[in-house]
């Protein structure tokens, strides 16, 4: 019972900081762009906009298209959301401060959020529409070709900490943050990066729903409530990679006060949305750029480069710890 | 009925529905997103027996991975090429044929085998268990599989490389 009640909480408070970050990317959006970004609904600074948004949403009309495929349409946005919630189970906050701190917790993660995949799918297939399937052609090409270097990157962190369990690789960090590991750490922390702003399908990896080209790509056809489930789950996801990030990286909870709990969700918080904030900065720095540069990139650059990354990491770490003579 | 058991029989439900889904559903697109259930459910078949690292690996490269390279070969025939792909087959006979000779040769096996009664105590550390005898005590199997890998990747090259 009390796991059924912690869940709860967990699960309202990570929509609730998602909510949020919509509205921290519209202010910085706005900033980087010499604008001020939503005002006007409450004082100060607009700060109900985005509980203004959600309600906008959920009133209003459902359009299904006459031709979808009903049942695979109207799952398509559950089916998104679901996994980008359950990465959120093994992510421990600060020490004891987590749902379920499995051994193989980053294993857990990347499984349940390549499941995203399939809500996509169906959202693309579902509502029949072209501009959605050649979205969806489009995101099948780029997360077969990205994954591979996400995982990759991911795994530098576990050998350096010898561990599966993502509270394990935070404590293993306590002297020295694996960004700051001399080397390998800065190239990983960059190769992760491009990583999770290709997975997550942003700027300058958009292809798949390019305004210019596909509307808005694979929703397209969504409106009311379903929109507002994609859009939840997409940035549910960038959230939950922000904190990946910061665990594998960026020393998880560890900060000056860590050892209390309360402290330690506070770094851990603050490390997560600098991650966030720095993905979003790229986006709006940037211009999108072809399908063959992005796939280019991927199986020229990132994965020979991950992979050597990978391979010398492993040489390090059994020649500092006297397996090789 | 204990709650290992209640959640087995669900899953085993959940499994054989939508096995069966796969195969008789007349929609080649739901016939997929039925497999996916189906492997999901044997991830969490695993996750009963504690194997959480079998259970993990299913899911990121079955559901993940091999539902989508299906996915994708059915929506660049069947929508962008506008190639009809039907789901059903003319060997309704020798398709069953083959399938109960599978089923006997399982049941037979499984009859046979002297299976233990009680689970013996899982490692310490699973993982560190299958990575060791994975490099030790399988290494050939797993080099192999490395080599057909190779063969694989280079047989798509030569499908995809430019015509002369």
């Amino acid at each position: 019972m009390r796991d059924v009640i912690a869940a709860f909480i967990l699960l309202n408070a990570v929509v609730l900081i998602v909510t949020y970050l919509t509205y921290v990317e519209r202010k910085f959006a706005a900033r980087m762009q010499s604008r001020i970004g939503p005002y006007r609904v409450g004082r100060p600074h607009g700060w109900l906009q985005p509980i203004a948004d959600a309600i906008k949403l959920l009133i209003k009309e459902d359009i299904i298209p006459a031709l979808a495929d009903r049942p695979v349409y109207n799952l398509a946005p559950i089916v998104f959301l679901i996994p980008s919630l359950l990465i959120f189970a093994t992510i421990p906050f600060a020490p004891g401060l987590g749902l379920a701190d499995l051994n193989i917790g980053i294993l857990f993660f990347l499984a349940v959020s390549s499941l995203e995949i399939v809500g996509l799918f169906m959202a693309g297939w579902g509502s029949n529409n072209k501009y959605a399937l050649l979205s969806v052609m489009r995101a099948v090409n780029q997360i077969i070709s990205y994954e591979v270097p996400f995982v990759l990157t991911a795994l530098i962190p576990v050998v350096l900490a010898g561990s599966l369990q993502l509270s394990a690789i935070v404590e293993a960090q306590r002297g020295l943050w694996f960004v700051a590991y001399p080397v390998i750490g800065q190239l990983a922390f960059v190769a992760f990066i491009v990583a999770t702003i290709a997975s997550e399908n942003r700027v300058p990896f958009d292809i798949l729903e390019a305004e210019s080209e596909l509307v808005a790509g694979f929703r397209v056809e969504y409106s009311g409530m379903k929109f507002a489930l994609i859009q939840l789950a997409e940035y549910t996801h960038m959230f939950g990679v922000s904190c990946l990030g910061t665990l594998l990286f960026l020393g998880g909870w560890l900060g000056p006060g860590s050892a209390h709990p309360g402290w330690g969700a506070v770094w851990f918080l603050l490390k997560a949305l600098f991650i966030f904030l720095l993905v979003t900065w790229v986006r709006w720095s940037f211009v999108r750029i072809r399908v063959d540069q992005i796939l280019g990139l991927s199986w020229k650059v990132l994965l020979p480069a991950t992979l050597i990354l990978l391979m010398a990491t492993g040489f390090w770490v059994a020649w500092s710890s006297g397996h090789v003579a | 009925m204990s709650l290992e058991a209640a959640g087995f029989w669900g899953l085993a439900l959940v499994l054989l529905a939508s096995s069966l889904a796969v195969v008789l559903s007349k929609n080649l697109f739901h016939s997929v997103l039925y497999l996916a259930v189906a492997l999901v459910a044997t991830a969490g078949v695993f996750l009963l027996l504690q194997a959480e690292f079998l259970a993990a690996v299913q899911v990121l490269l079955y559901a993940g991975g091999v539902v989508t390279i299906v996915v994708f070969a059915i929506v660049v025939t069947e929508r962008l090429v506008g190639e009809r792909l039907a789901q059903t087959n003319r060997g309704v006979f020798t398709g069953g044929l083959v399938s109960l000779v599978v089923l006997v040769i399982l049941v037979l096996s499984l009859w046979r085998a002297d299976l233990p009664r009680t689970a013996p105590p899982p490692p310490a550390d699973l993982t560190q268990a299958i990575g060791r005898d994975l490099l030790t005590r399988f290494v050939l199997p797993f080099e192999l599989l490395a080599v057909l890998f190779l063969a694989g990747l280079l047989g798509a090259l030569f499908f995809a490389r430019k015509e002369e």
